[in-house]
C-alpha cells in the first residue's frame, strides 16, 4: 500500500492561472484563432501572384500548429522563465498531472506514462484513418473500371494513406510503449527531459489536422513518397504534406533526443549494457536512426516550399534544379525509416519471446549486434529505389551489396527468436502470437526483399503492386504485428486490466489470414505488371485485385475486434496482476496502478532480465542510493509508517 | 560412454529423435517450396519477350529455390515448437526451459551460411547485370527516343526519318536502346514483358536496352505515379518481323 | 448478462466501424464526381472503311474560363480555369464513326511535343479547321488538343487526338458573346467495342503551376475527364 500513498490527493490549489487551464480544447481555440488570423493577413497581403494561394496555405497551417502548441500550454515554461518565474514544486506536479484523474490525457502532461497512453491513442486514430482509407482504395480495385472514385479522389487517397500509416507506424512502437514502458523497464522515475516528451506528443497531435487538411486542398497527388517536381505541380494539399513533414521532423528529433538520453543516463544501478533489455536496444535504434533520417525529409520539404512558395527551382530541371535531388533526401530519409519501424517491432518481438518460452534470449549479443548492423548498413542503402531512375547506374552494384549485405544481420534475428524458441515451454498467449505471425510474414517480406535487391529483378518489379505488397508484408506483417503483440504484452501494465482473449483471438485470426490473402493477391499482380498506385487496370488483374479487396475488408473487419476487445477490457476487463507473464524486466515490479514517479525505492539491478530456468540469484538488497531517494521518499515513508 | 547414466543417454535419445523430426519437417517443407518457387514465380510473370525478362524470371526462380530452404527452417522450428514444445495448460508453465543462452556452432554456421548466400546472390545479380546491359554495345543498334509526358508515351525513330508513332513497333531480335526523357514529370517507362524499365526524367535522357526476340503485342506502362491520368499511361508494343517492321517505317514516311 | 453486454459491445464497434467506412465512403465518392456526361447523338448512318456504321455526333466547346461549361455561370471554385464543355464526360457508341464539333474559343502558343500537333487516330489522319480540311496545324499556335487514350489491354484500343487551333490573342469579342469568335474543329474517328477511356489536354495550359500541367490540366472537369465507349 506504500505505493498509492504517493497518489493521496494532495490539496488542490486554488487557481493556479490561467496557464493551469489550457487543454485540448483551448488548444482547438488557440490553433483555429492563429489559424485563421494567418490566414486572414496572409490573404489580404499575398493573394496575388502565381504562389499566392500556396503561401497562404502554408502560413494558415504553420498559425495553426503555432495557436495549438500556445493554447496546449508548450509554451508556459519558457514563457515563465522569460518572466523570471521559477517553477514551483507545486508547478511540477501539475505539469506531472498529478490528481487530475482523466483529464491529464487532455493537458500538455509530462508524466510518462500519461504521454505513453496518449501516443497509444494517436497511433489508434491514425490507424482508423488511415486504414478506412485503405478499405476505400480496396473497394475502388475491386473491380478494373469501379468508377466508385474519380482518379482525382483516388490519387489523393493513396497519398493520405501512405503518409497516416507511415507516420502511424513510425510511433506505434517507440510512441507508446517507449514512453509508458520503457523508461520503467530501465528503472527510471521518467524520462530525460518530461517537458520535452509531452512537446514532442502534442506537435504530432498538431500536425493531425494540418495533415488531414490536405483532403479539402486539393489532396496529396503524389504518392507518400512525394516525388518532384509532380510535388511542385500539386495542389495545396501538397503544402499540408510538407507542414506536415517538417512538424513531424521537429517532434522525431525532440523525442529522439530525448529517448537516447534516458537511456544513455537513467538506466538503473546495475543496469550495465549487456543487463539492458533488448526492447531498450530497438527503442533506442530506432529513434537514434530516426535523428539523423528525418532531417534530410524536412530539408526536402523546405526545398519543395522554397520552389513552391517562392519560385525556387531546386527540383525543377528547366531551372538548373534536379528531380534527383528529392529523390535522394527522400530515400536517405525512407530507407533508414523502414528500420525506424521495424526494429522496435522486432525489439518488442524479442522481450516477449523468452517471457512465454520460459527461457532465456538466445544470444543476446548477436541480437544487439544484429540490431547495430541493420542501423549501420540501413543508411547506405537507400538508392536501392532508384536502380531505374537513371541517377547512377554505376551505383547499382555497390548498392546492390550493401541492400542484401543487410540480409545477414536481419537473419540473424530470426537465429535469436528461433534459439529463443528452441525446446522451451512455449506459453502461447496473444503476444506470442505475434512472434509466430512475424515469423511467418517477414520471411515473405524478407525474400521478396532479396527479389527487389536484385538489379536486373528490380527493373522488372520496380514501380509494381509486388513492391507494395513486399513492404506491406514487411511494415505490416512483422512491424504491425510486433506493434499488436507489444499492445497485449503490455496492456496489463499499461491500463492494470487484462486484454480480453476472446476477440483478440478472433482479430489475430482474421488480421492475420487477410493480411496474407490481401497481400499474396497482390504480390500474383505485381509479378504479372500492374503498376503501383493507378485506379484503373486491364481485366487480367481482376481475379488478383478482386481477391486482395476480400481480404482487406477480412482486415478490417479483424481490426474492429480488437478495437473492441481494447475498449471493453479497458473499461471493464479482468484486474491485472502485477506481473501476470511471470516475466523479469522492471516495469513488472511496479504495483498496478503504476506510482507517479513509478518506484518508491530505486532498483538495483544484479543479473539481465532473461534468466528463465536458471538458479534464483541471491535476492536483490534493495539498497537506497543517497542521491537517488525519489522525491517524495521522506513523505512516502511517514505516510507508511 | 557405457558408465553414462540411463537417463541421460535416453534424453540424448530424445534430443536426437527431435533433430530428426524437425529435419524431417525441413526437408518436407523445402521440397514443397521448390516445388513452389519453380513453377510459380515465373509462371506469373507470363511468357518473357527478351533475353532480358527471360534472365529476370530465371533470377526469380532461382532466389526463391534458394530461399526455400531458409524459410522452410525457421518456419519448421516454428511449427515444430508449437507441436511439441508448447505448453498446453494454457496457463504460465509450471516450469522454465533449459537456460540455453548461446550455442557457437549454430550461430556461427548461421551467420556463415547468410554470407555465403548474400555472396552468391551478389555475383548472381552481377553477372545478370552485363548480361542484361549487352544489347547496348551491340553493333547496329536500334535507337528509339521515347518521351513521357503528363499522360502519354510518344516514340521517334532518329535514324529511321524521324517516324513518330504513339504506340512502339520493334524488329525481333535486333537489339534497341532507348533514349528516354520527360516532358514534364518522372515518369518511368516500362515494357512489362520485356523485363525493361527505365525513369523518363525532365531534363536528363535516361537510357536502357533490350533485345526483343518474340513477335507478338506487349504493354508499356508507366511505373511511377505521375498525376491525374497515370494509370492510363499505356500504349503497346508491337515486335514485328524485320520485314514488316521495315514496311511500317515506310508506310510512315520514314527510311531503312 | 455479461456474454450479452459483449455481443451488443461488439456488434456495435463492428456496425459502428462499417457506418464509418461507408459514410467516408460514400461523401468522398460524391465529392469527386464530376458534373454531367455527355451522350453522342446517333443520326443514321454513314459509310466508313469498315462497312457501314451508325454515325453519332459529339458537339464541344473549349472556354478560357469555367463560366460556359458544367461550373455555371459563376464558375465555380475556379472561374479562371479553362474548361471543357458542355460538360467533362463524354459516351460515344461502340462500333459507330463519330463525327465531333469542338468549338475553340481560348488563345494559345506553341506546343511542347509536336507530335500532338497532328491530327491522330482519326479518319484519313485529318480533321478540318472552320471548314478547311488539314492534316497538320501551326505548332506555335495551338490553343488545345482534345486526346482520348486509355489502357490497350482488354479492350480494344482507342486512340484520338486532335490538336485545336488558337484564337488570336488580339482577337475582338465576337458581338452578343464575352468571347471572340471560335474556331470550329471537325473531325471523325471510329469506335471499336465497348471500353472505358480517358481524355485530356495534351497543351499545357495550366498556367502558374509546373510545367503548366497544374491546375485544370490536372483536375477532373476542366481540361481532362471520362470517355465510355458505351
Amino acid at each position: 500500500m506504500t505505493a498509492v500513498a504517493l497518489n493521496e490527493p494532495v490539496a488542490h490549489q486554488a487557481g493556479g492561472g490561467l496557464m493551469r487551464r489550457l487543454n485540448i480544447v483551448t488548444a482547438l481555440i488557440g490553433g483555429v484563432t492563429f489559424g485563421t488570423v494567418g490566414w486572414l493577413i496572409a490573404h489580404l497581403l499575398l493573394q496575388d501572384g502565381d504562389h499566392g494561394s500556396d503561401q497562404v496555405v502554408v502560413i494558415m497551417l504553420c498559425s495553426w500548429a503555432v495557436g495549438f502548441m500556445v493554447g496546449i500550454g508548450a509554451f508556459n515554461g519558457p514563457i515563465n522563465w522569460l518572466l523570471g518565474r521559477d517553477q514551483t514544486h507545486e508547478d511540477e506536479l501539475f505539469l506531472a498531472g498529478k490528481d487530475q484523474g482523466i483529464g491529464r490525457y487532455f493537458r500538455f502532461t509530462t508524466d510518462h506514462k500519461v504521454v505513453g497512453i496518449q501516443y497509444l491513442i494517436v497511433t489508434m486514430v491514425l490507424f482508423a484513418v488511415g486504414g478506412t482509407l485503405a478499405m476505400l482504395i480496396r473497394t475502388n480495385l475491386i473491380s478494373p473500371h469501379s468508377n466508385f472514385l474519380s482518379a482525382q479522389t483516388y490519387n489523393a487517397l493513396v497519398g493520405l494513406h501512405g503518409l497516416i500509416m507511415i507516420i502511424a507506424t513510425i510511433i506505434m512502437i517507440t510512441g507508446p510503449f517507449g514512453n509508458f514502458i520503457m523508461p520503467i523497464m530501465i528503472g527510471a522515475r521518467d524520462m530525460a527531459f518530461p517537458r520535452l516528451n509531452a512537446l514532442s506528443l502534442w506537435l504530432i497531435v498538431a500536425a493531425i489536422p494540418v495533415l488531414l487538411s490536405a483532403a479539402f486542398l486539393g489532396g496529396i497527388p503524389t504518392g507518400w513518397v512525394g516525388y518532384a517536381p509532380l510535388a511542385n505541380q500539386a495542389p495545396p494539399g501538397m503544402d499540408s504534406y510538407s507542414v506536415t513533414i517538417i512538424i513531424f521532423a521537429i517532434s522525431s528529433a525532440i523525442a529522439g533526443a530525448n529517448i537516447t538520453t534516458t537511456v544513455l543516463t537513467m538506466r538503473a544501478r546495475g543496469m550495465s549494457w549487456n543487463r539492458t533489455p533488448i526492447f531498450v536496444y530497438g527503442t533506442i535504434a530506432s529513434v537514434g536512426l530516426a535523428i539523423p533520417a528525418f532531417p534530410m525529409f524536412m530539408a526536402s520539404q523546405v526545398l519543395l516550399q522554397v520552389d513552391r512558395t517562392q519560385g525556387g527551382n531546386f527540383f525543377v530541371a528547366s531551372g538548373g534544379g534536379s528531380p534527383w535531388l528529392y529523390s535522394n533526401l527522400f530515400w536517405l530519409m525512407g530507407h533508414p525509416e523502414v528500420y525506424v519501424i521495424l526494429i522496435p517491432a522486432l525489439a518488442a518481438l524479442m522481450e516477449i519471446t523468452p517471457v512465454f518460452a520460459r527461457k532465456p534470449l538466445f544470444s543476446f549479443n548477436a541480437a544487439v549486434i544484429s540490431i547495430a548492423g541493420i542501423v549501420g548498413l540501413s543508411v547506405m542503402v537507400w538508392a536501392h529505389h532508384m536502380y531505374a531512375a537513371g541517377w547512377a547506374p554505376d551505383l547499382n552494384g555497390p548498392f546492390m551489396l550493401t541492400t542484401e549485405m543487410i540480409s545477414v544481420p536481419t537473419g540473424l534475428l530470426f537465429l535469436v527468436i528461433l534459439g529463443t524458441l528452441w525446446r522451451g515451454r512455449v506459453w502461447t498467449t496473444l503476444p506470442m502470437m505475434a512472434t509466430y505471425a512475424m515469423l511467418w510474414n517477414f520471411i515473405i517480406g524478407g525474400v521478396t526483399g532479396i527479389y527487389l535487391s536484385d538489379v536486373p529483378a528490380d527493373y522488372a518489379l520496380h514501380g509494381s503492386m509486388f513492391v507494395t505488397a513486399h513492404f506491406h508484408y514487411t511494415l505490416m506483417g512483422a512491424g504491425l504485428t510486433g506493434a499488436i503483440g507489444a499492445l497485449s504484452y503490455w496492456f496489463p501494465k499499461m491500463t492494470g486490466r487484462m486484454l480480453a482473449r476472446g476477440p483478440a483471438l478472433i482479430s489475430f485470426w482474421l488480421v492475420q489470414i487477410g493480411f496474407n490473402v490481401t497481400f499474396m493477391g497482390m504480390f500474383a499482380v505485381g509479378l504479372a505488371g500492374q503498376p503501383r498506385r493507378v485506379v484503373t487496370y486491364a481485366h487480367l488483374f481482376a481475379t488478383g485485385n478482386f481477391v486482395s479487396t476480400i481480404g482487406a475488408y477480412t482486415i478490417g473487419i479483424g481490426m474492429l475486434f480488437l478495437l473492441y476487445g481494447v475498449i471493453s477490457s479497458w473499461r471493464g476487463g479482468e484486474i491485472a496482476p502485477a506481473n501476470p507473464w511471470g516475466a523479469k524486466t522492471l516495469e513488472w515490479t511496479v504495483p498496478n496502478p503504476i506510482p507517479l514517479e513509478n518506484f518508491l525505492v530505486m532498483p538495483v539491478v544484479t543479473a539481465d532480465a532473461y534468466g528463465y530456468g536458471e538458479p534464483e540469484l541471491p535476492p536483490v538488497e534493495p539498497a537506497v542510493d543517497p542521491d537517488r531517494v525519489p522525491a517524495h521518499a521522506g513523505l512516502a515513508a511517514e505516510e507508511s509508517l | 560412454m557405457s558408465t553414462e547414466p540411463v537417463s541421460t543417454r535416453a534424453a540424448a535419445d530424445a534430443r536426437r529423435l527431435e533433430i530428426r523430426n524437425i529435419v524431417g519437417i525441413w526437408l518436407g517443407m523445402t521440397v514443397l517450396l521448390v516445388i513452389f518457387s519453380l513453377w510459380v514465380p515465373a509462371r506469373l510473370m507470363g511468357p518473357p519477350a527478351s533475353p532480358t525478362m527471360r534472365a529476370v524470371e530465371q533470377t526469380m526462380t532461382i532466389f526463391s529455390v534458394l530461399a526455400s530452404p531458409v524459410a522452410a527452417l525457421v518456419w519448421a522450428i516454428a511449427l515444430y515448437s508449437l507441436l511439441r514444445w508448447r505448453s498446453r495448460s494454457g496457463i504460465q508453465p509450471a516450469e522454465d526451459g533449459p537456460p540455453l543462452r548461446t550455442h557457437g556452432p549454430s550461430t556461427i554456421s548461421w551467420t556463415v551460411t547468410s554470407v555465403i548466400l548474400c555472396v552468391v546472390l551478389l555475383i548472381w545479380g552481377l553477372a545478370e547485370m552485363t548480361t542484361v546491359s549487352s544489347a547496348a554495345t551491340a553493333a547496329n543498334p536500334l535507337v528509339v527516343n521515347v518521351t513521357g509526358q503528363q499522360w502519354l508515351w510518344t516514340f521517334s525513330y532518329p535514324d529511321q526519318g524521324d517516324v513518330e508513332s504513339d504506340q512502339l513497333y520493334l524488329p525481333v531480335n535486333r537489339p534497341v536502346v532507348f533514349h528516354v526523357i520527360s516532358k514534364d514529370v518522372i515518369h518511368s517507362f516500362w515494357v512489362v514483358q520485356m523485363g525493361i524499365k527505365i525513369d523518363a526524367n525532365p531534363g536528363q535522357v535516361t537510357k536502357t536496352e533490350v533485345t526483343p526476340d518474340k513477335i507478338g503485342v506487349f504493354d508499356v506502362r508507366c511505373a511511377e505515379l505521375c498525376g491525374l491520368r497515370h494509370a492510363d499511361m499505356e500504349t503497346s508494343a508491337h515486335v514485328l518481323s524485320a520485314s514488316d517492321f521495315a514496311a511500317w517505317i515506310t508506310v510512315n514516311g520514314g527510311h531503312t | 448478462m455479461l456474454a450479452k453486454r459483449a455481443l451488443i459491445g461488439g456488434a456495435a464497434v463492428l456496425v459502428g466501424g462499417v457506418a464509418a467506412v461507408t459514410l467516408t465512403g460514400t461523401v468522398l465518392a460524391q465529392a469527386g464526381a464530376t458534373p454531367g456526361t455527355t451522350r453522342a447523338t446517333v443520326n443514321g448512318t454513314a459509310n466508313t472503311s469498315q462497312g457501314v456504321l451508325p454515325h453519332a455526333f459529339l458537339d464541344l466547346a473549349t472556354y478560357p474560363d469555367s463560366m460556359s461549361g458544367a461550373h455555371g455561370g459563376s464558375g465555380g471554385a475556379h472561374p479562371d480555369w479553362v474548361s471543357y464543355g458542355p460538360t467533362p464526360n463524354f459516351s460515344v457508341p461502340a462500333h459507330s464513326l463519330v463525327t465531333v464539333t469542338i468549338k475553340q474559343y481560348d488563345a494559345g502558343e506553341t506546343i511542347t511535343n509536336p507530335y500532338f500537333a497532328k491530327p491522330r487516330g482519326t479518319v484519313d489522319d485529318n480533321m478540318t479547321v472552320d471548314g478547311k480540311t488539314v492534316t497538320q496545324v501551326d505548332p506555335d499556335a495551338i490553343g488545345h488538343t482534345f486526346t482520348v487514350h486509355g489502357l490497350p489491354t482488354n479492350q480494344d484500343p482507342l486512340f484520338v487526338s486532335v490538336p485545336l487551333p488558337a484564337v488570336p490573342d488580339d482577337a475582338p469579342p465576337a458581338a452578343g458573346s464575352d468571347y471572340p469568335a471560335p474556331r470550329v474543329i471537325t473531325f471523325s474517328f471510329i469506335t471499336g467495342g465497348k471500353g472505358d477511356y480517358v481524355w485530356n489536354c495534351e497543351f499545357p495550359c495550366g498556367d502558374g503551376y509546373y510545367a503548366k500541367f497544374g491546375g485544370p490540366m490536372a483536375t477532373q472537369g476542366y481540361m481532362s475527364g471520362d470517355f465510355h465507349v458505351v
